[in-house]
């Protein structure tokens, strides 16, 4: 059963369109990454998905419905761009926002949920007293204080610490495994969304480009790269190779990207008349390299920021 | 209607707990007290020294006769029962005048004047003794000629005087003793009364004095009460939404609520805190009122109509305002918008005064009538007078209510579309654009 069910959603600001006949399906319980290079459409299609805006053609529906004020107390939101009202009491405004979403026990869950967070004596402080890490998770704890069904994350680790980035993403885990919440969230850190998701959905331009799990991303999408060690400071020259591949050099080690006809085991041979090869692996592609080739050869047209979307 | 009232609390909260606004519910009064009773406390204070003053008397007899008036004057109105000078002499002397067809006399007393040797001089031609009715008819009267020859005190002294001098002057051509006249020049005000009621019994009571003060200062004082609390309570809204905005609290706030629900929770927010400080002033003024025995000069039937009117007027303007603030990045962006969005409190105060002359009049009814006006306008037209046609208030809130829900109607759409760009602020035509289609 699917949580979010997006059918052919366009959107468009002026001439420029944002999301371009966009078809999603996020099942229930599961934690969903959104990639994309800024100004692709992910925080469009999230704010779609909230219902802050509306699609100007296709549907979406959320648990079933379509959207509308109803369903807001169960969908839980941690913008990218945060803000919370300076001059409030952390305590006050976690409670002004689980009020808004008629959340029961308040008190005790804004008490749990600053332990959890190691805020408990920040509990009566101004907002404005805070670090930017703390003001960080008080803003998690406003989007997760009503036990949402649908927890949607626009950059979450963005600006944490290592050891808050952790424990950030330990409480996520913990949500999703212990209350099957279905979690959406989007990140530029590709490894997290490798470690964390058990699906991706890569958005460019608009249009999706990628959309499952890591392996069937990698399977369907990325083709293989040879990694090679070679004894001493020897290297390897693109011109020594028979066929024409790219060859990255990383310093110890380098990379060729292998194509769709490569006989891995042949350019393994191939360079071994030549070199004295110390290590070699085919190793599967990384989504960061998936995400690089898809998003660099134009990468200089996604960076104009449309109206009513100042990062997406 | 619960996130409408939670927002509502909250701004109201965040507002009457700021320093700023206990500090700006006592300097509103002591602002507009002052600008009322610093002049009258410092009437008495003004420069003491002489007013030395030149008569050019073409009339060669009026000339005596103002000096001698000066005189009296001095007497009576320089030194208070204490013997305490309250007021500058007046020391009037004549001189001849040259008739040399050059304005040279009046240019070296003019210069008199800038070195401050003279406060100034009068020029009395001939004929303003003449028996002749069509005498000077083309020519200008008496002049007078000074630094600051329209408004200071001396100008009204010898406007009254000169006149005076004038009729006696003729009344003893006739043959009379202008002192033993006194009487013709004795000065009768117009008292201006209530309109007479019947009593219980059906007997007609005496008539009640106007207190003109009162009479037309409470209409004005309301009004320009409902100025104020509009201001206090509309125009925060547009900084408030602007810095939710620009502190992207906006975004969260979106997640919970819906543009409607949080648009009109801010509104009815600025209702409270202006109810706020109107109950503050109005118990203030009232409490004032009952110790200076001023009280039957109030109905209190006004209080629920201006409690009424208010709360429309900041639907009106905060509606307006946080639409602004919605669509702008800055202060100075929202500056080309805010005169437009004021102008259902600017208007009215314009029309103050053919309203004030003929308050039943049909202008003054229609002008009360147009939605974004009612609220100052019909308020002030039913203080001002009795007799206002039961219909004319009901007709007014019927159009306030259907007016104001168009306008939250359509600042909701426009909010909805603008709360979350960022970037170029969009032009009037695509902002109306916006709230037509949605």
């Amino acid at each position: 059963m699917s949580s979010v069910e997006i059918q052919n959603v366009t959107k468009s600001f002026g001439s420029k369109k944002a999301v371009d006949d966009l078809s999603l399906s996020i099942p229930k319980g599961s934690l969903y990454g959104f990639i994309g290079p800024n100004g692709s459409g992910k925080t469009t299609t999230i704010r779609m998905i909230l219902g802050i805006i509306r699609p100007e053609s296709g549907s979406i529906r959320v648990f079933g419905q379509v959207n509308d004020s109803s369903l807001q107390k169960r969908i839980g939101y941690l913008p990218e761009e945060r803000g919370l009202y300076k001059k409030m009491k952390v305590a006050d405004i976690i409670r002004f926002l689980g009020q808004l979403k008629e959340t029961p026990n308040l008190d005790d869950k804004i008490d749990y949920w600053l332990k959890r967070f190691e805020l408990e004596d920040w509990k009566n402080k101004k907002v404005d007293m805070l670090s930017k890490g703390m003001s960080q998770k008080v803003q998690f704890i406003c989007s997760v204080i009503s036990d949402p069904e649908l927890l949607i994350l626009d950059e979450p680790f963005s600006g944490l610490d290592p050891v808050n980035l952790n424990l950030m993403q330990d409480v996520i885990i913990e949500l999703q495994k212990k209350t099957g919440v279905t979690i959406i969230f989007s990140t530029h850190d590709m490894g997290v969304a490798e470690a964390m998701c058990d699906r991706i959905f890569m958005i460019y331009n608009g249009k999706k480009v990628l959309d499952g799990t890591l392996n069937e991303i990698q399977g369907q999408y990325g083709l293989n790269t040879l990694k090679i060690r070679l004894a001493g400071e020897e290297r390897i020259l693109s011109s020594e190779i028979h066929a024409k591949h790219e060859v990255r050099d990383l310093g110890n080690e380098q990379l060729i990207k292998l194509t769709e006809t490569t006989d891995a085991h042949a350019l393994i041979a191939e360079i071994a008349q030549i070199h004295s090869i110390e290590r070699a692996e085919i190793i599967r592609p990384k989504l960061h390299d998936i995400f690089v080739d898809i998003a660099q050869p134009s990468q200089a047209d996604t960076e104009s920021i449309h109206p009513g979307e100042n990062h997406a | 209607m619960r996130n409408i009232y939670l927002i509502a609390k909250r701004e109201y909260l965040a507002t009457v707990q700021s320093k700023a606004f206990i500090i700006s519910l006592f300097m509103i009064p002591i602002f507009m007290l002052g600008s009322i009773f610093v002049p009258v406390l410092l009437k008495d204070n003004v420069d003491l020294t002489d007013k030395r003053y030149v008569i050019l008397d073409g009339t060669g007899q009026l000339g005596e006769a103002l000096i001698e008036a000066a005189e009296q004057r001095n007497e009576r109105e320089v030194y208070n029962d204490d013997n305490k000078q309250i007021q500058p002499a007046y020391k009037l002397e004549i001189r001849d005048i040259i008739l040399d067809g050059s304005n040279q006399q009046k240019l070296n007393l003019s210069d008199e004047v800038r070195s401050r040797e003279l406060s100034g001089f009068v020029e009395i031609p001939a004929y303003v003794i003449s028996e002749d009715s069509n005498a000077g008819s083309n020519q200008t009267g008496v002049r007078y000629y000074a630094s600051n020859s329209s408004i200071d005190d001396f100008r009204w002294w010898l406007n009254h005087e000169i006149n005076q001098q004038i009729r006696k002057h003729h009344l003893t051509n006739l043959g009379y003793e202008a002192d033993d006249l006194s009487y013709i020049f004795r000065h009768h005000g117009v008292e201006t009364m209530e309109l007479v009621k019947a009593d219980s019994d059906g007997i007609a009571d005496e008539a009640q004095k106007v207190n003109e003060l009162i009479a037309f200062g409470v209409p004005v004082g309301l009004m320009m009460l409902m100025f104020a609390m509009t201001m206090m309570g509309a125009s925060p809204l547009m900084n408030s939404v602007m810095e939710e905005k620009s502190q992207n609290i906006v975004e969260t706030l979106l997640c919970s609520a819906t543009p409607f629900e949080f648009l009109f929770g801010k509104i009815l927010g600025g209702v409270a805190i202006s109810l706020t400080g109107s109950a503050f002033y109005m118990g203030g003024i009232l409490f004032v009122m009952t110790n200076m025995g001023f009280m039957g000069y109030i109905s209190l039937s006004i209080i629920p109509w201006f409690i009424f009117y208010q709360i429309f007027a900041i639907i009106l303007v905060g509606t307006s305002m946080a639409t602004i603030g919605a669509m702008c990045n800055d202060a100075k962006e929202s500056q080309n918008f805010v005169f437009p969005a004021l102008l259902p409190l600017m208007i009215p105060l314009f029309l103050i005064t053919p309203v004030i002359r003929e308050p039943m009049s049909q202008f003054a009814m229609v002008a009360s009538l147009i939605p974004p006006f009612t609220p100052m306008l019909m308020m002030f037209r039913q203080n001002l007078i009795d007799g206002i046609p039961l219909w004319q208030p009901i007709a007014g809130v019927t159009g306030m209510i259907l007016y104001s829900v168009f306008a939250v109607w359509l600042g909701s759409r426009i909010f909805r579309m603008t709360i979350l760009t960022k970037g170029k602020t969009p032009s009037l035509l695509t902002v109306i654009k916006w709230g037509l289609r949605g």
